[in-house]
């Protein structure tokens, strides 16, 4: 037709792969700059450290350059993959620090850990919450236990089908249904818990001003 | 549709997801006389906009620019290991065989070193083998005294009776064995030296030749002096062992090339 305009052909993850393995730089290249912020946020999301987050993506791309060859595309996306080797990498760096880090036992209703430690401080989310909305979610978030906050990042702040869910945690699509479910309920009451906090918190303020 | 039904719907309402327009029409019918489910929904909703936010929020984080420097570093460290295990392991291998190979016969010319110093210092009766057995009438050698040091020693073959004269079917297989090898180098050998004073190796039937790589100092070592540059080398030479298997004569060989010096301090045949 006259005039029109060719799109340039996207190259696939699976393209991009094969250029990879292949010895092409270009491949990893691309492969790295499309999906590094995935990465990169679920890391952050899961772990609320910038530094954890950042020595995920190196492990999750050093992973795959060793072992790209052992992905099965027809198995997963490239996504879930990467999302897989993530969850993975993060909840051996969170395990390494336990040492350091004082835990509270996890439970349903409780705290994985202390989110007021790693939020403070130089904590990164803190300096990235640009309203408080925001930074009440993602501390809501990091006070589930792993095993909900693990799908919640990846069904809803990821936007993962359950099923790209269940291949990248390894578990059924029928796991990620029940632990999304109850995460949510988790999340909705730390949410409301957190915003009487925020009201009581405001009304003691106006109480002192008019005192 | 119950409220247990409609709780199992919840999210994927929420989520506007994947739900058959039958059962999210049931669904929307339910909530319409449902208040706690409708609640409920809104709740879900509510919390699925705010997750948006944090998305919009965090959408500009990405990893520090040395992630992907140190990334790509590996890549390029990987894609050169690779592509030299590509193309070497076939050298590789034969390396691999050639340093057996190598030692193997390394640990062969020890053994054979060590045998022959010790029937030449201590009279073993040890036999070693033979590398060429050559059935000739006993050479005539007139008795003598051991030289010290090696005479100068003249081309001729009859020279006695310090040497023992090499028949002409032998000096002709060495000569061809050694154009064979290398044409352009023709092996040059002195002639051959008494080891025990007085002996009469025309009483021999028989005798075995025995080529073997010794140090020069072993040479020395056995009493026959030998020039300061060589003595560092590893020095060729034929064992003559008669057949009690005692070390009777020696000669020291080498090509044209690197014989100079052999040539020059003992003479050559």
């Amino acid at each position: 037709m006259k005039g029109a305009m060719t799109k340039p052909m996207v190259p696939s993850d699976a393209e991009l792969l094969r250029l990879m393995l292949a010895g092409e730089e270009q491949g990893f290249t691309e492969l790295y700059r499309r999906h590094k912020g995935l990465v990169y946020r679920f890391a952050l999301l899961m772990s609320g450290q910038a530094s954890v987050a950042e020595e995920v993506t190196q492990e999750v791309f050093m992973a795959l350059l060793r072992s790209g060859r052992r992905y099965d595309p027809e198995r997963a996306s490239l996504k879930a993959y990467l999302c897989g080797v993530a969850r993975n990498q993060v909840l051996l760096l969170m395990e390494k620090e336990r040492p350091y880090v004082q835990f509270v036992e996890e439970s349903d209703e409780g705290e994985a850990f202390p989110i007021m430690h790693l939020i403070s401080g130089d904590d990164p989310l803190g300096d990235c919450a640009r309203n408080e909305a925001n930074r009440l979610v993602r501390q809501a978030v990091l006070a589930l236990p792993a095993r909900y906050r693990e799908v919640i990042v990846l069904c809803d702040f990821q936007e993962m089908s359950y099923a790209e869910a269940a291949l990248a945690l390894d578990c059924p699509v029928g796991t990620v249904n029940s632990r999304l479910h109850r995460g949510h309920a988790l999340l909705l009451k730390k949410l409301r818990a957190a915003a009487r906090l925020d009201s009581a918190a405001s009304d003691a303020q106006g109480m002192r001003c008019f005192a | 549709m119950n409220c247990q039904d409609f709780e199992k719907l919840t999210l994927a309402l929420a989520r506007d997801g994947l739900l058959d327009a039958t059962t999210r029409e049931q669904g929307l019918i339910h909530v319409e006389d449902c208040e706690r489910c409708a609640a409920r929904l809104a709740e879900e909703r509510a919390l699925l906009t705010r997750v948006r936010a944090v998305v919009a929020e965090m959408s500009g984080e990405e990893p520090p620019a040395r992630v992907e420097t140190a990334l790509l570093a590996a890549f390029r460290a990987q894609t050169a290991a690779a592509a030299s295990s590509t193309v070497i392991p076939a050298p590789s291998r034969v390396r691999r065989w050639s340093s057996w190979k190598l030692a193997a016969v390394a640990a062969g010319i020890l053994i054979l070193i060590s045998v022959t110093a010790i029937f030449w210092r201590y009279g073993s009766s040890h036999k070693p083998q033979s590398k060429e057995l050559v059935k000739t009438p006993a050479p005539a050698v007139a008795p003598g005294p051991r030289i010290t040091p090696l005479p100068t020693v003249e081309p001729q073959e009859d020279r006695e009776p310090m040497m023992v004269s090499q028949s002409k079917k032998q000096r002709k297989r060495l000569r061809r064995r050694a154009s064979s090898e290398d044409p352009t180098e023709a092996e040059m050998a002195t002639l051959f030296i008494l080891l025990r004073e007085g002996e009469d190796l025309s009483a021999l039937e028989r005798f075995s030749l025995v080529r073997v790589e010794l140090p020069g100092s072993a040479i020395n070592e056995v009493g026959i002096p030998i020039v300061l540059e060589l003595a560092n080398t590893t020095v060729t030479a034929d064992v003559l062992l008669g057949q009690d298997g005692l070390a009777r004569a020696i000669r020291l060989v080498g090509s044209n090339s690197d014989t100079e010096s052999i040539k020059r301090d003992y003479g050559a045949n």
